[in-house]
């Protein structure tokens, strides 16, 4: 069983009230840190602990945190993104439920380090009873004297606010985000200039995912050098994946990033293997962003090496044959599944979700839901699957935000690796309306190239 | 007419107060939010116009915020809200039987609100409780891993709590 470094106290009987969490060892970090240690040094155990973005993108966090301009005269922020959307991903929710206070204290440190006095916190709309909790935590860190001025008697004055979103996936996008944190509509931001330069309110903004600001609270205890230590190569730390569909256990784990994925699947420890007796077809490891991989694929790589938990081996093989570990939220699908049909809901997401103002996202991804859902009721042609491999690839990298990415990744990957499951429901339209096209080969051994 | 109560109040000028100076336009979405809850669960031109005087802004701001979020209502809504998860892990656990259910019993498609005017059917997309599938939003809080049986509970606790309130 590996460390837990987040998730290790989620569970202790009232863990949630300030008094507790504190006598579980909480805020440490922040006496530490506050009393011993300067912003800079800070960001440097940061920068030496490897902690990648945890929100999806696994940008390294430290070198995030040292591009935020300081120009004299000119409020800072962090802005710590609880926006989260992406299908699948659900670990966010878990932490500010269970543990709230470790965020809090990971927002105490991290503004202490960007020097933000006000930090806010965007939570997605739809999460309407969690900022009630944060707001409990931290009227109750502000009591005891961890938030408001003169924290702890070191001069830092920070106050944290909750704001809920209305329900929109772009604002988990940072600059879409900002806009909606001011007031409008999520439409992103064209980049440059960077949020480190001019975020929100024009000023100099860190967004921070949820994960990654609670993860700097065991950096801060344990010394960058030792977080690093955990995992394996550029996937340091431990991660949270979110693991749903049809498995018998779904929940929220929290892993170091050194199992394999079969393990990860299969035991009890974590899915507890797939629901119903059923088989492995296919997985989506990262957020319905990713590509989909079949069950041989994800298993073990192009090379038939066994592919791990971690941001290096889920990304082996590039989008040809790999995937990536993405936001951590982990879709399984059973041999009863198809995948025209899944490919087909995720699509109708990504079109509703579009913010509209690139025409190559808000165009495809209509375009490309209604040639799925034809495909998906047996109306489609064969020509439909190149269109749409057409549409996907022109949306590709044309847009100003990763959304029109994140809608075209899955369509291409569903073609690539399942292209004789779409041919089928063309050639056998009638009886694809029946049953589904199964398991076929798709977990079938892959033939390694000597 | 549509104005908040001196507790109301209270709460808009706390949450302006979170902004720097001139910002007060940051405050919209909270606003909304607290609008749509205290005038009959959706957001009237009139609400809208409201909001826009409270922040000293003009009323095409708020009106463009209002139609891009899918949590506010720009129609009037039921009583009880059932906004169902369609997105992919939902599906993969039976979404669609549910809402077929769910349709089928209170006699409404999704986008309807039955003519007693109790309940509205709304399809949305992924809410982040995919391990929980299939689900729906109730109001402030989840309902998850739902079944028929939990379906016909649901109902039948909404419509207790409106026999009770008669």
């Amino acid at each position: 069983m590996g460390r837990k470094l987040l998730l290790e106290k989620a569970h202790v009987e009232g863990i949630r009230s300030f008094e507790v969490y504190r006598r579980e060892g909480g805020y440490r970090s922040v006496e530490k840190a506050l009393k011993t240690m300067s912003p800079e040094e800070i960001v440097e155990e940061v920068k030496k602990s490897g902690l990648r973005g945890r929100g999806g993108a696994g940008f390294p966090a430290g070198m995030k945190w040292s591009f935020i301009a300081k120009p004299e005269g000119v409020p800072r922020h962090l802005v710590c993104n609880a926006d989260e959307s992406e299908p699948g991903t659900f670990k966010d929710r878990y932490l500010m439920e269970f543990i709230p206070h470790l965020l809090i204290e990971g927002l105490i440190v991290s503004s202490f380090a960007l020097g933000s006095n006000a930090t806010y916190i965007y939570i997605r709309g739809e999460y309407a009873w969690i900022p009630d909790i944060l707001e409990q935590a931290i009227a109750e860190a502000k009591a005891n004297g961890f938030l408001g001025k003169n924290i702890l008697g070191t001069g830092f004055d920070c106050e944290i606010y909750v704001q809920r979103g209305a329900g929109a996936y772009i604002c988990g996008e940072e600059t879409a985000l900002i806009e909606s944190l001011e007031g409008k509509r999520g439409n992103p931001r064209i980049k440059p200039p960077f949020p480190a330069i001019k975020g929100v309110w024009g000023r100099p903004t860190v967004v921070n995912n949820v994960e990654t600001l609670a993860s700097v609270v065991p950096i801060i205890n344990e010394g960058g050098e030792e977080y690093a230590k955990i995992g394996v190569g550029k996937s340091t730390g431990t991660k949270l994946i979110s693991a749903c569909g049809n498995i018998n256990k779904p929940g929220v784990f929290e892993i170091d990033m050194t199992i394999s994925v079969e393990e990860f699947i299969y035991s009890d420890e974590y899915c507890g293997g797939i629901a119903n007796g059923k088989r492995l077809k296919a997985c989506i490891p990262g957020g319905s962003s990713v590509p989909i991989l079949p069950a041989n694929l994800l298993l073990k790589t192009a090379k038939g090496e066994t592919r791990y938990m971690n941001y290096e081996s889920l990304s082996d093989g590039g989008f040809a044959t790999g995937s990536m570990m993405g936001s951590g939220g982990f879709i399984v699908l059973d041999e009863d599944q198809c995948v025209v049909r899944n490919t087909y809901s995720l699509a109708r997401f990504y079109r509703h979700e579009s913010c509209g103002q690139c025409s190559p996202c808000r165009e495809g991804t209509g375009w490309m839901e209604k040639l799925l859902y034809r495909l998906e009721k047996g109306e489609g042609k064969s020509s439909d699957i190149d269109l749409l491999w057409d549409i996907q690839r022109k949306i590709e990298g044309n847009t100003i935000c990763p959304l029109g990415d994140a809608a075209a990744w899955p369509v291409a990957a569903a073609i690539r690796h399942f292209r004789d499951e779409f041919e089928w429901h063309v050639s056998h339209a009638a009886e694809a309306q029946t049953r589904n096209f199964g398991l076929a080969h798709y977990a079938d051994p892959i033939h390694v190239p000597a | 007419m549509v104005q908040f109560s001196e507790t109301q109040m209270a709460k808009v000028n706390e949450i302006i107060a979170r902004y720097p100076e001139g910002k007060q336009k940051s405050a919209l979405l909270p606003l909304l939010h607290l609008a749509q809850d205290s005038f009959g669960g959706w957001l009237s031109a009139e609400t809208m116009d409201y909001v826009a005087e409270l922040l000293q802004i003009t009323p095409i701001e708020v009106y463009e915020v209002a139609t891009f979020y899918s949590m506010y209502n720009t129609k009037p809504v039921g009583k009880y809200l059932f906004e169902v998860c369609q997105t992919g892990p939902c599906m993969l656990n039976g979404s669609d039987n549910i809402i077929d259910y769910i349709g089928k019993t209170l006699g409404i498609k999704p986008g309807e609100t039955t003519t007693d005017g109790l309940f509205t059917l709304k399809t949305v997309e992924c809410l982040g409780a995919c391990g929980y599938a299939p689900m729906m939003q109730l109001g402030k809080h989840y309902r998850e891993h739902l079944t028929k049986e939990k379906v016909d509970a649901i109902i039948a606790e909404c419509r207790t709590a409106v026999a009770a309130n008669n």
